[in-house]
């Protein structure tokens, strides 16, 4: 419409050439028109997402306890001592907050970023999730779980803070995908609202593209010199199969799907996620429109998605 | 799909709904079109009551005219037995004369009509066309308006030295006039009088106005007639008009309006005149009744006639009372600002502080003013924001954690209005206004939004939401837009159905295309 407003001025004419999905399109035509709200919690809420995760056996990391009530702290710790390493997670987090990574020293001392932390420290941090800190919520859950060990290929990019990919799937089929880097300007985060970059990748040969920090395009990390345009993604095959095994093990049938590459154990799932952002279309240079007819139009489509997706007639108010 | 055809049930019903109810309004609309959109509109009576006295007892009172920025209608008079009624032409002016010939009688007589006006401001040029030779009636000096009096001569060279132009020129006498103390005199005083004493009320600033641009060789004359307000009134007023370049333009010296005459100015008569002027020796007394009629400027007939021709507007549910006409505005504002705040967001893109307190904030600006409203509403907003910052540190439940913002929020409120109180700044007290909790819940935002995507998104969003308050108000604040929703409120309809076109738009958003730029092709046609 507003398009259309613009070009009947004659001033000058916009196109989209690639099918770039605005989040009115993306809300109407794809988050509500292919999930049922009743759903979303399944994403939303981690506790949730990886019990559907553990049934299916899907690779993710390992739950070792799931703590509701401050009164069950000390028990469910001491469940977790056997392990070497672990993560401590909201059920509800907000971009990455409230996540402390712990590793065990020869003495049996747990370490937070290498130094010694004290066992009612890591009480307080529980306590403080499970009271809904990092979450918006009055109140949340707290998740202890497997330490995902990052493969080599992320840190040849980059040596710090925690990448994931994020893949979206339309349908149980994967539509487009990126890398998320942290950089030296992130604080350890990857979003790209909070300064870090993101990686296209040629879906077809599994290789990434290039790089994009959210003003200009790169072929190269920022703080690294060596070029990552064309590097292959190992365990890519894994990884498209793990993201379609994932997408039908959840009724949300558009979900963005985040991904890491554990050093032993290969493609792990970190979470799922509703409400997909939209800036993977700048980092692929490519719209999710185009994305999707090129993956549908190769397959047999049903009718009722051909007529919401390829033909605007529905929408032209 | 179904839904779809729902959805087009839907908008095509409730269209055909509120076109059907318009349709019957739109006849007697059509009819009462008027193209002269005034902004005020008065129902004015005179009312005049004296004793006759032997022989002939007359009454002349100067009645109003049509003229660009005023017009009259619904005239009514209405007198006790005896009196004959004539309205004559004299000069410029029209007269209504009232004769009764019987003897020590009680008599009374009212003259009543509508007055609908509308403001006029001149933007006049530095310097003006000599005059033609026509108006040099109006340079001449009279019994009250001394031109050539040593003092008005003196003065009037005194006070243009510095001028460059002719605007400065009468800038100069306008402010020398205006700086005058003003007191409520009744009595007439000349221009002469005026210097000597050092005060004057209406028609003696007009008189020394008048002489002193006289004496420079501008035409000038008094114009009088009555500020009309919602009031029962006993003063007439008077101002100066300047001939300038074919134009009179006005010039009100006691109520500072530089060439701008307002629209509740109701013009009566032209020159040094008296409003009435009655058979010497009798007992008399008058007032003026003004009362201000809910006016809708493209319509002609008056308000009073409104319920009348429309059953189904609310312009009844005002005039009788049985709504505030503040409360009746509010609500019938409220979905069209939604529908306002919708629109921003959807397609334009705009990201604001929740999704009606664009809206609401708009309406706390109608009692504040509105940069006085914008200002404060900033501040209460980056003030509580920051000041509620140290307190997320603390690791704090949330709701809690809103209850202390709303106490900072609700003291920050009162000190203000105490310290607005005591020291008599108005504007400070004005801080109460505000839709306490919404803008609590805002400022709540605000700091979170500062801990997520830091200080200058944050204050890009604030930005982006004052912007929609300013798009808000400057509707609420339109005239037509009440007016027509006051004669239709169907549009209430509308505002379903295009909230249903808006609720299936999947365009980009205006902010959208700079977003995703680099993937569009903008041609330049």
């Amino acid at each position: 419409m507003l398009q259309k407003i613009l070009n009947l001025f004659k001033l000058f004419k916009i196109e989209n050439p690639k099918g770039v999905i605005g989040l009115n399109k993306r809300n109407i035509e794809l988050i509500y028109a292919n999930n049922q709200r009743k759903h979303y919690q399944l994403a939303d809420d981690k506790v949730l997402t990886k019990e559907i995760l553990h049934d299916n056996n899907i690779a993710c990391a390992k739950t070792y306890a799931v703590i509701r009530r401050v009164g069950d702290i000390k028990k469910m710790w001491e469940d977790c001592q056997n392990h070497q390493a672990l993560a401590i997670k909201p059920a509800n987090g907000l971009g990455g907050g409230g996540i402390m990574i712990l590793k065990k020293d020869g003495d049996g001392n747990w370490l937070k970023s290498g130094k010694v932390i004290s066992e009612p420290q890591i009480f307080q941090h529980i306590t403080s999730i499970i009271s809904g800190i990092h979450s918006l919520h009055s109140d949340d859950s707290c998740i202890i779980e497997e330490c995902i060990i990052a493969h080599p290929f992320f840190a040849e990019i980059y040596d710090e803070g925690v990448p994931d990919f994020r893949i979206i799937m339309l349908k149980n089929k994967p539509i487009m995908a990126m890398l998320r880097m942290p950089t030296s300007i992130s604080g350890g985060k990857a979003n790209l609202h909070q300064n870090g970059v993101g990686i296209g990748v040629d879906m077809e040969t599994g290789t990434l593209t290039q790089v994009y920090d959210g003003k200009k395009y790169l072929d190269h990390h920022p703080d690294n010199p060596e070029k990552v345009f064309g590097k292959a993604i190992p365990f890519w095959k894994e990884i498209m199969e793990l993201a379609v095994v994932t997408s039908k093990a959840f009724p949300l049938n558009f979900l963005g799907i985040d991904l890491v590459i554990d050093s032993k154990k290969g493609p792990q799932i970190m979470e799922v996620n509703v409400r997909s952002g939209l800036g993977i279309q700048l980092v692929n240079k490519n719209g999710l429109g185009n994305a999707i007819s090129d993956n549908f139009l190769k397959h047999a489509i049903s009718d009722h998605f051909k007529d919401s997706l390829f033909t605007n007639k529905k929408m032209v108010n | 799909m179904k839904t779809y055809n729902y959805y087009q049930i839907t908008i095509i019903t409730i269209t055909l709904l509120a076109l059907i109810s318009m349709a019957f309004k739109t006849i007697p609309v059509i009819k009462y079109f008027d193209d002269f959109n005034s902004e005020k509109s008065y129902e004015i009576t005179y009312r005049y009551f004296f004793k006759t006295n032997d022989g002939k007892t007359r009454i002349r009172a100067f009645l109003p005219k049509n003229n660009t920025r005023q017009r009259i209608s619904y005239e009514a008079f209405e007198g006790t037995k005896g009196i004959t009624f004539e309205k004559k032409g004299e000069n410029n002016n029209l007269k209504g004369v009232w004769v009764s010939h019987e003897e020590n009688k009680h008599k009374n007589i009212s003259y009543q009509f509508t007055f609908e006006g509308k403001s006029k401001t001149i933007d006049i040029p530095d310097n003006f066309k000599t005059h033609k030779p026509i108006y040099s009636d109006y340079l001449k000096s009279s019994e009250h308006i001394q031109v050539n009096a040593p003092e008005i001569n003196f003065l009037a060279k005194d006070l243009v030295t510095e001028a460059k132009n002719d605007k400065q020129k009468i800038q100069a006498i306008f402010d020398y006039v205006y700086n005058i103390p003003a007191t409520p005199i009744i009595t007439l005083t000349d221009a002469v009088t005026v210097l000597q004493q050092n005060h004057a009320s209406c028609n003696g600033k007009t008189r020394l106005f008048v002489a002193l641009a006289r004496n420079l060789g501008y035409p000038a004359r008094i114009r009088g007639g009555i500020v009309l307000e919602e009031t029962n009134k006993r003063t007439s007023h008077s101002w100066a008009e300047v001939m300038i370049n074919g134009n009179w333009v006005p010039f009100d010296t006691l109520n500072n309006h530089f060439a701008h005459l307002p629209a509740n100015y109701l013009e009566l008569y032209i020159g040094d005149e008296f409003l009435i002027k009655r058979t010497a020796g009798i007992d008399f007394d008058y007032i003026y009744e003004i009362q201000r009629l809910k006016n809708i400027p493209f319509l002609k007939a008056s308000a009073d006639n409104f319920s009348k021709i429309f059953p189904l507007s609310l312009i009844g549910l005002i005039e009788k009372d049985i709504i505030a006409s503040s409360s009746l505005i509010l609500l019938l504002m409220l979905p069209i600002g939604g529908l306002l705040i919708a629109f921003l967001r959807t397609v334009i893109g705009l990201r604001t502080f929740g999704v009606f307190l664009p809206v609401l904030i708009a309406f706390s600006l109608l009692e504040t003013g509105f940069v006085t409203g914008m200002l404060l509403f900033s501040f209460l907003i980056l003030f509580v924001g920051i000041v509620s910052r140290p307190f997320n540190k603390l690791g704090l439940l949330h709701t809690p954690k809103l209850v202390i913002s709303l106490s900072l929020m609700v003291l920050v409120m009162i000190l203000g209005s105490y310290i607005g109180m005591k020291n008599n700044i108005t504007w400070l007290t004005a801080l109460t206004f505000f839709p306490t909790i919404i803008l609590t819940i805002s400022a709540e935002r605000f700091s979170t939004l500062i801990t997520e995507d830091g200080f200058e998104k944050a204050t890009s969003t604030l930005l982006q939401t004052l912007l929609a308050v300013s798009v808000s108000y400057y509707m609420i604040t339109s005239d037509w837009v009440l007016s027509i929703i006051l004669l239709f409120p169907e549009i209430i309809l509308f505002v379903i159905v295009l909230s249903m076109l808006l609720g299936r738009y999947v365009g980009l958003r205006f902010t959208e295309l700079f977003r995703f730029k680099p993937l569009l092709n903008f041609k330049i046609t």
